[in-house]
């Protein structure tokens, strides 16, 4: 990636109230960078510094409101080119640049901090943007998903092309409706409302035709006229039903002369609102005759995708005269160890197997490890403790996330001193997780495992082997991993198991 | 390849498309992507292309056109209200193809840059200068008052100045001593700059029409009166300072109340159809009501007249420079006291018929020299106490005495503009 030698802050208008002055701060840092994948090399067409915007907190009726703490964190923002070319490729692509993220070890991690947003299009198709891709093992999916539904938005353009299809008017055909038993448009009606209808010539079974696992057409019309602020369209295809008789769906099909060929679409709510929605869902059905809008659309969580708005404009910039230029010296920059290059050197030279040695260079705990290591702790150790231990813990209810990078590094100490006994970890943390206040060596006497010496030790085993005194004498050595177990239950975080063993195996030895 | 060309700019592996820009150094070109980012290139390690020339103008933005007065109507039942210019940015727009910022002053130019003006008035446009206000100076101030004197003559029910914050303190107070009005003069203007969607000039600009079409025919600031869009304060321009570097509540009004606040959605309700947005105004004290003075105008000014604060530890000779000086104003300690050993310079200065006042630095409260044996030696010095005028207001005021009344150093005591109030009382 090429950096850029003087970077330029500008404001980016931002118009919906998430940045306070009305702008997003944003900077082109790099240019013409490139990411492999195993389907080939994927252009990193630019890298942007900005600020994040604020978080919207509550909606009502007199406007929004926003919380400023997000607001000014930085954000990077990558776009590739548009050569990746499968969904498999996409997903690799996002974890390959989530990888390097993360490889820098300064990056912000957990929910919504980082956010992926995907264009897609087929040939025939238009470019979607699908905002809001929360999982990358979700991307796969929704590229596959979209792919289907351009495809069969394409195959529908064809047939209503063949078909000669067109849209009528939009008219109010309230009268169809008055004695209706449907409640959804009874009660609209009721309240003043009104039903508006738009014939769509030889749209008849293409509006029902499923898209995407249970997407209709039908529903990519509902959700213009959801935008509108409508609830929802019912259309002749899944008609009669909803409470709206047979004798109605004819009657309707009369008002708006519509034949069996045809279908129509109608919209039950307040006068105003009505005539919106029915006009967007009309100029939605008239784009369905050409094809595949272009747009942007929101990606639920079964990976299907909605329409949200039209495609953004070209943003507005202009420079942003408070902050002048900077010259950055990439010349400085340490490039970082990857993580796929840190699970090899784990393995390598730590000698974690390579399990561990993923969870550990993936893991938030990375860099704690690596201080770890860099003090002489035992990496197998510390690598066991940070992910095995906590995950333990963690699932045991205790509050693991109290425990600071100083405690760990504290016990790894004690332990490589042999103040502590690696068995005696766990109650130490779970200590330090329930009272942070306190030192290592505090939570040490509060988990009740200081001060015991060898020879108390010996006493303890020593008993352990004459409460078995029989079991010793009939098995002899047979008798050690039982009374293992017994002694370490007596003994466990006061003494190591090496000790024990040893001490052990001399007691029986002296009766055997 | 000149600002405004578009240009392929060839530096290492990277091509890059774009139309330059001006730029404020000599070693980096500034390109504007077609993505609308600007980034620099090294000049020396760049190769350069020109594709197309003058795509853009992107000229620096030269002086207004001298167009003297513009003139907007709306109809005959609406107020005339005057707008001035001196250079403040609170009307000035993008030109997002660019960036370029530009000031726009005539009467349309501001109505574009704050289209919530239309209808309230009908408006006369005019500049009279264009610079940033920390430039303003005491010939520009003679032009103002004239100008808004020429306005008034000629009809205008009420005075807008748009001016820039830095000084609008001391040119609000010098124009309250230079002009007696039958209208109100409102100055206002902007923290936040107007190219910004957050800026304040909006509400700014509302406000302060309204003011002018109101009934307090006084010198005033309006600006905003907190941190929200709510409401804006109403101040006495010879009480006012702005006592903040960048908040859009800088300014105050000094030791008391703003004379008025004006609660902003309301007076952009009532006063869209050119009415007057009574409602929306709240005063605390008695004002100068519309049509009690005669119009007139007093602009001579002395210019001679220096603003010195006292500090402890200073070097005397900063005081050497005020002997050819025909005013002083001292900003002196506490109850407006200077070191001891200055008081008998302070008796050279007056001896030799300077006219020497004394202001605190407290900004809050009243000088009073009677009470410590420091004060009452710099009265018998021939200090004059401006009791709880403003240093900056004090500095002004003697100015404009200097050349307009018999006893200047009488005139310093007492009140000529409200800059000097009669009682400090405590207000919630």
């Amino acid at each position: 990636m090429d950096i850029v030698d003087q970077l330029h802050v500008m404001r980016k208008l931002v118009i919906d109230g998430s940045n306070t002055s009305g702008f997003q701060r944003s900077m082109l840092l790099g240019q013409e960078g490139e990411i492999e994948t195993s389907e080939g090399p994927v252009s990193v067409v630019d890298l942007l510094l900005e600020e994040e915007s604020a978080q919207r907190v509550k909606e009502y009726d007199g406007g929004v409101r926003y919380s400023l703490d997000r607001l000014g964190i930085p954000l990077v923002e990558i776009g590739t080119g548009p050569d990746i070319r499968s969904p498999e490729q996409a997903k690799e692509a996002a974890e390959r640049i989530g990888m390097l993220l993360r490889s820098t070890g300064t990056v912000k991690r957990g929910l919504g901090t980082i956010r992926q947003d995907v264009n897609v299009s087929i040939e025939a198709g238009a470019r979607v943007e699908i905002k809001g891709v929360q999982a990358l093992d979700q991307i796969d999916d929704i590229v596959r998903l979209e792919v289907g539904r351009q495809s069969e938005l394409v195959d529908i353009a064809d047939e209503l092309q063949s078909r000669n299809a067109s849209v009528g008017e939009t008219q109010n055909v309230t009268g169809v409706f008055e004695d209706t038993d449907s409640g959804v448009i009874g009660g609209a009606l009721d309240d003043g409302g009104r039903v508006t209808a738009v014939p769509l010539f030889g749209f008849d079974g293409l509006v029902g035709r499923e898209i995407q696992p249970d997407r209709r057409l039908g529903t990519e019309f509902s959700d213009h006229a959801k935008r509108n602020g409508a609830g929802g369209i019912f259309h002749t295809d899944e008609l009669p039903a909803y409470g709206v008789t047979d004798d109605e769906v004819s009657a309707l099909r009369d008002a708006v002369d519509a034949s069996e060929d045809d279908a129509v679409a109608i919209v039950a709510t307040d006068p105003e609102t009505a005539d919106l929605a029915i006009e967007a869902v009309a100029e939605r059905a008239k784009t369905a005759i050409e094809g595949v809008p272009e747009e942007t659309r929101d990606a639920t969580q079964e990976g299907t995708t909605r329409y949200l708005r039209p495609l953004p404009g070209a943003a507005r910039m202009y420079p942003e005269t408070d902050v002048p230029p900077v010259e950055p010296d990439p010349s400085e920059i340490d490039e970082p160890e990857l993580l796929t290059e840190k699970v090899e050197r784990y393995q390598t030279e730590f000698g974690l197997d390579s399990g561990l040695a993923e969870q550990v260079a993936y893991g938030r705990r990375m860099p704690l490890f690596e201080a770890a290591v860099d003090r002489g702790i035992d990496p197998t150790f510390a690598a066991s403790v940070l992910e095995s231990t906590v995950t333990e813990l963690r699932r045991d209810d205790v509050p693991v996330e109290n425990i600071a990078d100083a405690h760990f590094l504290a016990v790894f100490d004690l332990v490589a001193d042999d103040e502590l006994a690696k068995e005696g970890v766990n109650d130490v943390l779970t200590v330090l997780a329930e009272q942070p206040d306190l030192s290592a060596e505090e939570a040490i006497e509060e988990a009740g495992l200081g001060g015991v010496d060898d020879e108390e030790v010996r006493e303890i085993i020593a008993g352990v082997v004459e409460r078995n005194a029989d079991q010793v004498a009939e098995e002899g050595m047979g008798a050690f991993s039982g009374l293992m177990g017994e002694c370490m239950g007596e003994l466990r975080g006061k003494a190591d198991g090496d000790t024990v063993s040893d001490i052990l195996r001399e007691e029986i030895g002296k009766r055997s | 390849m000149n600002p405004g060309d578009r240009v392929r700019v060839e530096r290492g592996d990277t091509t890059s498309e774009g139309v330059v820009m001006p730029s404020s150094t000599s070693d980096h070109i500034v390109l504007k992507l077609d993505g609308g980012y600007n980034i620099g290139i090294d000049r020396e390690a760049a190769s350069v292309e020109v594709l197309d020339t003058d795509v853009y103008d992107v000229g620096e933005a030269g002086e207004p056109d001298e167009e003297g007065v513009s003139e907007i109507e709306f109809g005959d039942d609406r107020p005339t209200i005057s707008l001035i210019s001196t250079g403040g940015t609170i009307a000035s727009t993008v030109d997002y193809r660019t960036g370029a910022v530009t000031a726009q002053f005539t009467a349309d130019d501001v109505l574009r840059a704050v289209p919530e003006l239309a209808g309230r008035a009908n408006y006369r446009g005019r500049v009279v200068a264009n610079i940033l206000s920390e430039n303003m100076d005491p010939t520009i101030w003679q032009q103002l008052a004239a100008a808004v004197h020429e306005e008034i003559e000629a009809g205008a029910d009420g005075v807008v100045v748009m001016h820039g914050t830095d000084t609008m303190q001391y040119s609000a107070s010098v124009l309250a001593f230079m002009l007696d009005t039958p209208v109100p003069v409102v100055f206002t203007g902007s923290q936040r700059s107007a190219d910004r969607p957050s800026s304040d000039n909006v509400m700014n600009a509302v406000c302060a029409v309204e003011a002018a079409k109101g009934d307090c025919a006084e010198v005033l600031v309006c600006m905003h009166a907190d941190a929200s869009d709510e409401h804006c304060a109403l101040h006495r321009g010879t009480r006012v300072r702005k006592n903040h570097t960048s908040r859009r509540d800088a300014f105050e009004t000094v030791g008391r109340s703003p004379l008025a606040t004006i609660e902003y959605a309301t007076a952009e309700a009532d006063g869209a159809d050119g009415e007057a947005a009574d409602d929306a105004f709240e005063f605390t004290r008695e004002y100068a009501t519309r049509d009690t003075s005669d119009l007139a105008l007093d602009d001579d000014l002395n210019p001679s007249v220096e603003l010195v604060k006292f500090t402890p530890g200073m070097d005397t000779a900063a005081w050497d420079y005020l002997d050819d000086a025909d005013g002083v104003i001292i900003e002196g300690t506490g109850l407006g006291h200077i070191h001891t050993d200055l008081i008998p310079r302070v008796e050279g200065l007056v001896e030799n018929g300077t006219v020497v006042a004394m202001t605190s630095q407290c900004l809050e409260g009243r000088v009073c020299d009677r009470v410590y044996d420091t004060g009452r030696d710099l009265l018998d010095a021939g200090v004059v106490e401006a009791g709880d005028t403003l240093p900056g207001t004090a500095k002004v005021k003697l100015m404009w005495a200097l050349a307009n009344v018999d006893n200047p150093a009488d005139a310093m005591g007492r009140s000529l503009a409200g800059e000097l109030t009669e009682e400090s009382q405590p207000w919630e």
